[in-house]
């Protein structure tokens, strides 16, 4: 009797041996990705500010035209732009956004446009409506996909067929914290700066509409991509965490296991010699 | 010349920050100079190349989308790509104008890939052109 456990406790501590090594591996690839990732967040982190900076500076400066990016309108119809992970072992990463979007979608009129495999696989099971299935993959997307996409999205929005963009991105605030976000991408939320009425003198070359058709579709593009940096940035180090724990867990049970597994031989070489006692 | 602060950033980082004398830049409707003192101002950009002055000596860049802002004296450009002449990877503009140039050739393809290519076409001959000024 003490022979089979001893080789089924063998056998389970040889299975986690392997899971280990597994959810080692993957915590290492996570975090070169991490590293790479952060690299570029932090690269990005200065455009991101100074174009948010200076739009809100020109909205609050401005008082002489309203353009439709800036007025807000009765909420009819928003997009949110989910973007998630490709893969899932990730801790809460995709989890936590996803129920954060969900949350939000409620008593509104909403469509979706998911980035990341995991978004897209989950509002396609919740039947939400979904804009675009194109972007599969949040780890390929690059700067020209989120240009490009704002350039659509702005245009539906101006055609009036959308009436509100928000972005559900998750924040990369260190490695061991990421919290999960929305971010009103349009209209643009003017904060009324009282700026002791000064006469706003902006100089809008060739004209403010013009300027304003061009200039909102890069804003929206440029915190797109800062939304996916901050993304990228916040699973890898989720995954990180996640897989460190894993291996931990791991051991654990490996150091439990083979405890077990020593007394139970420990026990077998006794009966064994009190067997032989016995018998003489 | 009387410098004035300038902060070039791209979705790649924080290119420059500090003096210059002078910048132009290409807008879409046009080249504009800066210098110090100008009036505040907001413009998009076109692509092309752009040109700062500082500490005297002439900078050549390929410049790409995005904005030049003026607000207080402080000027600040938010191009989409922004590359000096001695950073363009010459041989990559290249491939990418045989490439927009062979879907151009063929007269089947489709309208979004031909505008897809005018304006890849556009960018590296841009690079490729600037990239010679150094």
């Amino acid at each position: 009797m003490a022979g089979v456990s001893t080789k089924e406790i063998k056998n389970r501590i040889r299975s986690m041996e392997s899971t280990k090594q597994i959810t080692k591996a993957m915590e290492m690839v996570a975090a070169s990705k991490l590293r790479h990732a952060q690299a570029r967040v932090t690269n990005s982190r200065p455009y991101f500010e100074i174009l948010y900076n200076t739009i809100s500076d020109i909205v609050s400066a401005n008082s002489e035209f309203s353009s439709p990016y800036l007025t807000k309108r009765p909420v009819k119809k928003s997009v949110y732009i989910v973007i998630a992970g490709d893969r899932g072992l990730a801790g809460g990463y995709n989890n936590n956004i996803l129920k954060l979007a969900e949350a939000e979608f409620a008593g509104k009129e909403v469509s979706v446009l998911p980035i990341g495999k995991k978004a897209v696989d989950y509002f396609r099971s919740h039947k939400t409506p979904i804009l675009s299935e194109q972007y599969l993959s949040a780890a390929d997307m690059n700067v020209g996909d989120c240009f490009t996409l704002s350039k659509q999205l702005c245009n539906l929005f101006l055609n009036g067929e959308i009436d509100e963009i928000r972005i559900g991105y998750t924040n990369f605030v260190s490695v061991l914290s990421q919290t999960p976000s929305i971010l009103q991408a349009l209209p643009l939320t003017a904060h009324p700066v009282p700026k002791e009425s000064k006469q706003s003198d902006i100089l809008y070359e060739p004209g403010s509409d013009e300027v304003f058709k061009a200039i909102i579709p890069e804003y929206v593009g440029g915190i797109l991509y800062g939304a996916l940096c901050e993304s990228r940035a916040a699973e890898q180090a989720a995954r990180r965490t996640a897989m460190d724990s894993a291996t931990q867990n791991a051991n654990d049970m490996i150091a439990e296991l083979s405890l077990k597994f020593n007394q139970a031989r420990q026990a077998a070489i006794t009966q064994e010699i009190t067997e032989i006692i016995a018998g003489s | 010349m009387t410098p004035f602060q300038l902060k070039i950033v791209t979705p790649d980082g924080l290119i420059y920050d500090g003096m210059a004398e002078e910048l132009i830049v290409r807008s879409t409707s046009g080249d504009i100079g800066v210098m110090a003192g100008h009036i505040n101002c907001v413009v998009p950009l076109g692509m092309g190349q752009a040109m700062a002055i500082i500490d005297g000596t002439k900078k050549y860049a390929a410049c790409i989308g995005g904005m030049l802002s003026v607000l207080d004296g402080k000027v600040t450009l938010v191009p989409t790509t922004f590359e000096w002449a001695d950073q363009i990877d010459v041989s990559r503009a290249e491939k990418s104008e045989s490439r927009a140039r062979a879907v151009l050739d063929h007269k089947s393809s489709a309208d979004t890939d031909i505008r897809l290519a005018e304006a890849r076409l556009r960018r590296a001959l841009i690079r490729q052109s600037v990239a010679n000024r150094k």
